[in-house]
């Protein structure tokens, strides 16, 4: 096998470890630009990965179709289920108040415990465990782009992903936009940067901590979704979510608070944890290849703390509740 | 409004007194009324018998893995029917990481009065040794491990089986069935008890296939189903077109099937979850070493201090292959080497065998034979490939 086709099957890889990543990390930059350090992702994801692989199999039970419209359930139960945890984050920190690391941790715990307990609850209710037939598994396969697949390099590159790939990079465009190019998305990083400030200009702060991070969380139920849908095929497997709620939030100062920078980021970070995989460096303990994520973001962290560029630093308020009254 | 929430805070109480006491143990007096034949002799609480006797068990994951837990859980069942033991005569602890929480779990269970715990995952080892010494009139089992004999512990046992016998059966079905004759597998730890496997496995399918090769990757990690998934393809994109795996989950065999190559799997029948993949998978019966381990000590004989049975026995097997996929002639290439194992005594490793770097491990003629329950096996033969800092 010669050394191109490695690399283009590492990149190919790349992308798809990365697309969860992606998603997370796009929820949880905005959470975080609202004000909110939700450290409950990985609960978050855990709550989305049973849901939407809960709502994908009861469907193909109840109504007896498989293909797109359990698809069309797991996508739209997992996102609810993932504002759902948004929103428990919300009324704990923003209207009662709560220590956000506090708080974001508990969600993290709650959220990993409800994945468990839900996976095996319907574990039992299918009789040893559960897994989505063929047509459901299908349409969260490869996209059949037909002969596009064949083009050397670019059919690799580019037309060998399940429709998530896309649909996360689109997020992130989108999102991207939303912060940099609207005036509602101005007002949100407004309240993250200084909430009294916002709110003397008559901006709703309450409104735009819950929206934000309510969304947020809806994003990272997707990400979970990929988890069991993508990754695991439809199968109820504990441990599915495998850690990549925490790496989303390094993954949030890898790309410095900015969606756009979060498509690549994610995939130099799916990248450089499927390495170990694939590029055999001689000699170079598989350890030391697993730390490799992590020292780019210390060395992200290191160089954006030397270059003090303002954009490129967490919003201000984040992780501090905002108190009106103490204006 | 004070008082109200006065009385909600002392009604709050109450409640949570009352769910306390509801959540103990039952009155040790009664019997299930469901089950007459029990309820007729009332047990002597001062003898142990399979009426009164309490087992726990501590698992690495929990039976939705479709692994080795939900391999191991089944022999659970198995002995639970073969005994006629009630639920509440087996304690399960899943999900039990190979730290402080193992000893935490084997102490809760021992504080619970289980008579014999088994420990089935391979990390365990140390904190049985160390828990098994403050009760010594515990029985503790511990599956993969080899540390019993030397303990000096009277109450710590060991046992496993010739699971590379059935991995032999199953590398068949993997040889025929290759295209590309590369194998791939996904493996856990670099460990004997893995290098066994695939070493067995890889025997197996160059029995019938002389031109076979095999690449050999590693997780890290029993139970990582995201890495696992992420290996397979890796293996596959290198050109792999038959995934073997020793590892917890069904991941390698789904991301089999979405790429269109099959998968030879481990501990459970994998079948449903990739039925288009799914060749067959080296499965184990752990109830037949279970039931022997609580009939000793029901009747006060000793547990075999190191237990180690094979296909002959009927410890494990291979589970039934998948007729619209396996290649043509599979069943009975493995029904010969399975005849030549049960009524001979050929096994696996038989020479001549020579590892990649030339050395001639087992000479022809000459066979290797596993000394303990636990495999030792860690030559690397020719034709397998792993990740270079793994070879030592």
């Amino acid at each position: 096998m010669n050394v191109l086709t490695i690399i283009i099957n590492w990149i190919n890889a790349a992308i798809l470890a990365g697309t969860p990543l992606l998603l997370a990390t796009n929820g949880e930059i905005l959470t975080e630009k609202s004000g909110n350090l939700n450290l409950g992702v990985e609960g978050q994801m855990y709550m989305g990965a049973v849901t939407g692989l809960a709502a994908a199999w009861l469907t193909e039970r109840w109504f007896g179709v498989g293909g797109i419209i359990p698809l069309i359930a797991a996508v739209v139960f997992a996102f609810l289920m993932g504002c759902i945890s948004g929103l428990i984050y919300s009324v704990l920190t923003v209207t009662l108040r709560a220590n956000q690391n506090v708080t974001g941790l508990t969600l993290a715990i709650f959220g990993t415990g409800f994945g468990k307990f839900f996976g095996e609850v319907l574990s039992n209710e299918a009789g040893g465990y559960v897994t989505v037939g063929a047509e459901t598994k299908h349409v969260f396969g490869n996209i059949n782009f037909g002969n596009l697949t064949e083009i050397p390099v670019i059919g690799t590159l580019f037309f060998r992903y399940n429709w998530l790939v896309y649909f996360s990079i689109i997020v992130a465009v989108i999102l991207g936009w939303f912060l940099n190019k609207t005036r509602k998305g101005l007002s949100l990083r407004a309240v993250g940067e200084s909430p009294a400030t916002a709110d003397s200009a008559g901006i709703n702060v309450t409104r735009y901590k819950y929206a934000a991070t309510t969304i947020g969380g809806g994003l990272c139920g997707l990400a979970g979704m990929y988890m069991s849908m993508v990754n695991q095929k439809g199968i109820w497997v504990t441990d599915c979510v495998s850690g990549y709620g925490w790496l989303a939030i390094a993954l949030v100062i890898f790309s410095t608070w900015s969606p756009l920078r979060a498509i690549y980021s994610s995939i130099i970070f799916g990248g450089l944890s499927v390495m170990y995989m694939r590029v055999p460096i001689p000699g170079l303990p598989r350890d030391i290849y697993m730390m490799f994520p992590y020292i780019a973001t210390i060395i992200v962290l290191i160089l954006t703390s030397i270059r003090q560029i303002k954009e490129h630093a967490q919003p201000a308020s984040t992780g501090l509740n905002y108190y009106r009254e103490e204006r | 409004m004070q008082h109200f929430k006065k009385l909600l805070a002392i009604l709050l109480c109450a409640l949570f007194v009352f769910a306390v006491v509801g959540c103990g143990p039952k009155d040790p007096g009664k019997t299930d009324p469901a089950d007459p034949s029990k309820s007729e002799d009332p047990v002597d609480p001062g003898k142990l018998s399979l009426a009164n006797i309490k087992i726990g068990f501590v698992h690495v994951t929990d039976p939705n893995d479709m692994g080795y837990t939900y391999n191991h859980d089944l022999g659970t069942q198995k002995m639970q029917k073969e005994l006629g033991l009630k639920d509440d005569q087996i304690i399960n602890k899943f999900n039990t990481n190979e730290d402080q929480a193992c000893e935490n779990a084997l102490r809760e269970l021992a504080e619970q009065g289980c008579h014999i715990i088994f420990a089935t995952s391979f990390g365990f080892e140390d904190y049985v040794l160390k828990v098994a010494k403050d009760y010594p009139n515990i029985q503790f089992c511990h599956a993969t491990g080899y540390q019993a004999a030397g303990s000096g512990l009277k109450n710590v046992h060991n046992y496993f089986g010739k699971i590379y016998q059935a991995r032999y059966l199953s590398g068949i079905a993997a040889g025929l069935k290759t295209k590309t004759n590369k194998l791939g597998y996904v493996a856990a730890k670099p460990f004997a008890e893995v290098i066994s496997g695939y070493t067995a496995f890889y025997l197996g399918a160059k029995s019938v296939n002389p031109d076979v090769t095999m690449v050999v990757k590693y997780t890290g990690e029993w139970h990582d189903p995201t890495v696992e998934a992420q290996l397979a393809q890796a293996l596959i994109d290198e050109g792999c077109d038959v995934i073997g795996q020793h590892c917890d989950s069904t991941a390698p065999a789904t991301a089999a099937e979405a790429a269109g190559v099959f998968h030879v799997g481990y501990n459970s029948d994998m079948r449903g979850a990739a039925p288009k993949a799914s060749l067959t998978s080296a499965i184990w019966d752990w109830s037949r070493y279970l039931v022997m381990a609580v009939n000793k000590l029901v009747a006060g004989e000793e547990i075999p201090v190191d237990w180690g049975e094979g296909l002959k026995e009927g410890v494990c097997d291979v589970s039934p292959l998948n007729d619209d996929i396996v290649a043509p002639g599979t069943a009975d290439k493995i029904e010969e080497a399975r005849k030549k194992m049960v009524e001979t005594d050929w096994d696996v490793f038989t020479g001549p065998l020579v590892d990649v770097k030339g050395n001639e491990v087992v000479k022809a003629g000459e066979t290797f034979i596993e000394p303990a329950s636990a495999p030792s096996w860690t030559h690397i033969l020719e034709g397998i490939t792993v990740p270079p800092e793994t070879l030592g």
